[in-house]
């Protein structure tokens, strides 16, 4: 290969293990037998994973997360899916003008979004704090379902559903087995992306909670906030378990670089 | 193509959503003139202009996303290239690891460099060990720890986003020049760079974008003393309960984010001329 720079390999080299390497020390804490942070660990024990897995915060919260992840890529989909379908079968002006409208909930700041959702839905509107994460949520992941189905129904063969309809196929039955099917890979791809996004949001979960109502990541922060102890590592290593398992069922599900390797998809986690 | 009707209805819920809740709560946020409790967007305007935290934190986010995105660069840049260059199999799993720290939300990423910047933290631990201090080093609470925190955060961003400009540009074109006599690094600067600077572009407005409105990280490393724009609005929308200020910052965060969006499209425009 002509050109391999072997400084710019060392930095490349330098910069994985920059991402990666910061993340092995937590593990180490989490395994402490002591109370606070510190290094070396003073003794082994699992006694913090014990800890955490009864922290009824975190327990209450992650059902409010999981709850909302489900619901709100329920909805983006249910709602993005025929816009994606909208949009691919109209002409370009539509296309251009629409679709940057459902690109926008990216471009504003995701704790501006809040900021506006905890004023006029849970203020003014007095709705509750899981309805107005569920509709942050929602209108967070839209722009994902819109684009990355959009993309998929893109790369289909417009004669597959003009074929299904002059062989006497009513629409309904054209869109149940030639257009949903075409669509399936992007349609997991988005899901799988929307619940990582969702899961893992802070900024704009972040003003929109009420009582007995936070997201898992928000209720960690305020516990990481108020208190230094090893709690939270072990939380944190359990969470970089599930995100292993995530990779590796994505891996088997749909491609692993398919699905998080995107640029239109890059915008989701702060 | 089909009837404008099918369009319609199709469109109509997503619209009605994405109008109802984010055009409108937005709007409202940002522009209404009405004379509510935070007194319209005069009152925003006027908050601006007497609150010097705000012009404070603003220069500072400003500083901290454009040493991030400097950063981000310099490591991303090479990792994205060793990846577009290496052969196929080496290319999912080098991506695939650079990509998984996507995967972990930015609490648990960040709550890594307490672990590592605190008092008792590991990088003290092995300075004092090493005898390179004589007591506990405290990098916690500083920009340079915001800074460095963001830019684990947000590398990955420009490792996939320029992985994917080098993989556009076709390897012949680098042989011809370096067989029409140009050495490695002119054919890399005169062919490659400008060809894959679109997308390298994108990944740099990402990372920027990202690094003004990052909130995780700059609360939990830079702490009280540093405020940036998000942790501002943060103290004055959640715990001050001061509306007005509050949306004089959110009017101040969306402005950057859209002004870096914008030149960074003017400049992607005079990159490739048509």
């Amino acid at each position: 290969m002509s050109g391999r720079h072997p400084l710019l390999t060392g930095i490349a080299l330098v910069a994985l293990a920059f991402l990666l390497g910061p993340i092995l020390p937590v593990i180490g804490i989490a395994l402490t037998a002591g109370d606070t942070i510190e290094f070396p660990p003073r003794g082994l024990s699992p006694r913090w994973f014990a800890e955490a897995v009864a922290h009824e915060p975190f327990l209450a919260a992650l059902r409010t997360s999981v709850l909302l992840a489900a619901a709100g890529t329920a909805l983006a989909l249910l709602l993005g899916l025929p816009v994606a379908l909208a949009l691919t079968r109209s002409g370009a002006r539509l296309r251009a003008g629409v679709g940057t409208l459902f690109t926008l909930p990216v471009i504003v700041p995701e704790l501006v979004l809040g900021y506006a959702l905890f004023q006029t839905l849970m203020v003014d509107l007095r709705v509750d704090a899981f309805g107005a994460l569920l509709a942050g949520h929602t209108v967070l992941l839209l722009p994902y379902a819109v684009r990355v189905t959009g993309a998929a129904l893109a790369r289909a063969d417009p004669s597959l559903e003009e074929a299904a309809r002059g062989l006497g196929a009513t629409g309904w039955t054209t869109f149940t087995r030639v257009t949903l099917p075409v669509a399936r890979p992007g349609i997991v791809a988005a899901a799988v992306l929307s619940v990582v996004t969702s899961f893992n949001n802070v900024p704009l979960s972040l003003l929109l909670n009420g009582p007995g109502t936070t997201t898992l990541p928000v209720e960690m922060l305020h516990h990481v906030e108020f208190a230094f102890d090893p709690l939270v590592a072990a939380a944190c290593t359990l969470l970089l378990a599930l995100a292993v398992a995530v990779t590796l069922v994505t891996e088997r599900l749909a491609g692993f670089t398919h699905v998080f390797g995107r640029q239109e998809a890059t915008r989701w986690n702060r | 193509m089909w009837h404008t009707r099918t369009t319609r209805l199709l469109l109509a819920p997503g619209l009605a959503v994405l109008a109802l809740a984010f055009l409108y709560p937005v709007a409202a946020a940002l522009l209404a003139p009405s004379p509510d409790a935070d007194g319209g967007l005069a009152g925003r305007l006027g908050a601006l202009a007497a609150d010097d935290h705000i012009w404070r934190a603003t220069a500072r986010t400003v500083r901290i996303a454009a040493l991030t995105t400097g950063l981000c660069l310099l490591l991303g840049l090479p990792l994205g290239r060793l990846i577009a260059r290496s052969p196929a199999r080496r290319q999912a799993l080098l991506l695939a690891l650079a990509l998984f720290p996507l995967l972990l939300s930015t609490v648990v990423r960040t709550y890594a460099w307490l672990v590592i910047l605190g008092r008792t933290g590991l990088m003290s631990t092995v300075l004092t060990g090493l005898g390179l201090s004589d007591r506990p080093t405290q990098l916690l609470y500083t920009e340079t720890a915001v800074v460095i925190g963001l830019t684990q955060l947000f590398t990955p961003l420009v490792v996939v986003t320029s992985y994917g400009a080098f993989s556009q540009v076709h390897p012949d074109l680098e042989a011809a020049a370096r067989g029409l006599g140009a050495s490695a690094g002119a054919a890399f600067r005169r062919i490659v760079l400008p060809l894959a600077l679109p997308g390298i572009l994108v990944g740099a407005t990402l990372v920027f974008a990202g690094a003004v409105t990052a909130f995780t990280t700059p609360l939990l490393l830079g702490g009280a003393r540093t405020p940036t724009l998000a942790t501002l609005l943060y103290t004055y929308a959640g715990v001050s309960v001061d509306w007005r200020s509050a949306g004089a910052v959110a009017l101040v965060m969306t402005g950057v984010v859209l002004a870096a969006a914008a030149l960074a499209a003017r400049a992607s425009a005079k990159a490739v001329p048509s």
